[in-house]
């Protein structure tokens, strides 16, 4: 039997009190498997962000429970990946020293992660420019480096709130197939939030979408494709059914 | 290294060109509107003779500027060594930020120079007043920066430092102090500025010896020209003071947008 490695009951995220309170997520149970890949789909402010930051136990959630790879969360658990939906570059380091941070901070050595550094900056293009200040990069540049930052301690779950938000259509396409070919090596469990219809089908086994405020999962969607998904899947009928099925929830919710 | 120099000078002279000629026609303007507008010497003397007749008094002048600096600077750092480690224990103590951070804000609305007649009644012509009344001028504007700086690191970079699972040294050393060190230095800065203005008036209420008291005595004496002298090294004094913090914060915190170049 395959092992849950999360398991959300019930859960729901209210902000503030009595009149102003914000109904900010659920109440919704969602059930991810080890080494699978689940993106979260939903109109701006339907509580994305704030569902992974209680996965991750970075926020108190107001009722229901999570449990992460079959225990609790009840505080911030270290022994996964997050990347925020704002990047946590600090402009007093080097592209290279913003991932050693991750390192360092975690009391990791950071000379047994050099060439997994040296790898990771490859794979997205940085090599060149991992002495440079994160202020020196363009927006998706910064993205790129965050990615590594939040991947250098090699977590088994990881957390992505819109990790490739910000970059160029071609850039995008590149850091997918990395991200798939990433996850396909070494099969961790994702949770990634996106605003492509079209990423969430490539990348995953399951798109959850969320509905707008209050934020409830609405449906699942299993995606059936093979992998890798490279351009031919891509351009397949198949791909294109599930796109158009979940374009046209997005239609009825009146954000499309 | 020389030419290097040459090409610095030769570029700050193209920037700011402008500004150089409007100062040397500020100055202009005052050496002759004396004669045009028949201004008395006792009044306003002109640029030159300030040069002149003040330079028999230099020596004192230099001195004076010792003092008034030492009780300056003095009282600017003994602000800072206290001023920081005690914003720190408020930005980071709830009991504190209850109770000493509203009474501090309450004080910082008094002008803390309406002090210094009071400290010198009690301590004399000494350094110490003039010490004590220094640290107050520079101490509030240190303090307050000091909490907003350690108290407000961004909801992010908190959120990554728990989720790394960081220890207090770690998270403190490596993200919370380099984070909030540029609006410690919008404190020093402004502390700096009010170091030597806080020196200047304690000297003028009571003192024997300081760029103040050397003002207030000659200005006593009809003689402006020599009190335009002690200005002068007074300015020189506050520029020097303020442009040592500036030249520590270009060292220390390179990467912030105040100190990046375009
Ligand atoms: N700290 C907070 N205090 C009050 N309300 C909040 C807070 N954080 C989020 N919210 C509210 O909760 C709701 C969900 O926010 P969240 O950031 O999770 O949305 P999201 O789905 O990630 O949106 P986006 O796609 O724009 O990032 C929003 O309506 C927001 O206004
Ligand atoms: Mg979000």
């Amino acid at each position: 039997m395959i092992q849950e490695a999360v398991e959300i009951k019930a859960l729901t995220k209210v902000f503030g009190q009595g009149e102003n309170a914000v109904k900010a997520f659920g109440p919704s149970d969602l059930d991810i498997n080890e080494g699978e890949f689940i993106s979260l789909l939903g109109p701006s402010g339907c509580g994305k962000s704030t569902l992974l930051l209680m996965v991750a136990g970075l926020l108190e959630s107001s009722s229901g429970s999570v449990k992460l790879k079959g225990t609790s969360v009840t505080g911030p658990r270290t022994d996964i990946g997050i990347m925020f939906q704002d990047n946590t570059l600090v402009p007093w380091r080097t592209v290279r020293g913003n991932i050693e941070l991750q390192l360092e901070l975690r009391g990791l050595n950071v000379d047994d992660y050099s060439e997994r550094i040296d790898t990771l900056l490859q794979q997205v293009s940085l090599s060149e420019f991992s002495q440079n200040a994160p202020y020196e990069l363009s927006g998706g540049m910064q993205q790129r480096a965050a990615f590594c930052q939040a991947l250098i301690h090699e977590p088994d779950t990881l957390l992505l709130d819109e990790p490739l938000g910000k970059l160029d259509a071609m850039t995008r396409e590149v850091i997918r197939r990395d991200l798939q070919t990433l996850w396909m090596q070494k099969k961790q469990t994702v949770m990634l939030v996106t605003h492509s219809i079209e990423e969430a089908v490539q990348l995953s086994n399951r798109v959850v979408v969320i509905s707008p405020r209050p934020g409830v999962i609405d449906q699942i969607f299993e995606i059936d494709l093979p992998w890798p998904r490279d351009l031919e899947v891509k351009n397949s009928p198949a791909f294109s059914e599930y796109v158009m099925q979940i374009q046209r929830i997005f239609q009825n919710y009146g954000v499309l | 290294m020389i030419t290097k120099a040459i090409a610095f000078v030769w570029n700050w002279i193209k920037q700011s060109w402008m500004f150089l000629c409007f100062f040397a026609g500020f100055f202009l303007f005052w050496q002759y509107s004396i004669d045009w507008f028949d201004i008395p010497r006792y009044i306003l003397p002109k640029p030159t003779e300030i040069i002149t007749k003040s330079s028999a008094d230099l020596d004192k002048l230099l001195y004076y500027t010792w003092v008034t600096g030492s009780e300056s600077v003095l009282g600017y750092v003994i602000a800072i060594i206290v001023a920081v480690p005690l914003g720190l224990a408020i930005a980071f103590s709830t009991i504190l930020r209850r109770t000493i951070y509203p009474f501090f804000v309450s004080i910082e609305m008094i002008p803390k120079i309406a002090f210094a007649p009071l400290f010198i009644s009690w301590l004399g012509f000494g350094l110490l007043p003039k010490v004590i009344i220094v640290f107050l001028v520079c101490f509030f504007p240190i303090v307050l920066n000091a909490i907003l700086a350690f108290g407000s690191l961004g909801e992010e970079l908190t959120r990554f430092c728990a989720a790394t699972g960081a220890s207090k040294k770690d998270a403190f050393f490596k993200v919370r102090l380099p984070a909030a060190l540029p609006q410690c230095f919008v404190g020093f800065k402004y502390a700096a500025i009010n170091a030597t203005v806080g020196a200047t008036i304690a000297e003028f209420i009571g003192s024997d010896q300081g760029l103040g008291f050397y003002i207030q005595i000659v200005t006593g004496n009809m003689r402006p020209d020599l009190a335009f002298a002690g200005i002068f090294f007074l300015t020189l004094l506050g520029l020097s003071l303020f442009g040592l913090v500036t030249l520590a914060e270009r060292l220390l915190i390179p990467w912030h947008i105040s100190q990046r170049r375009h």
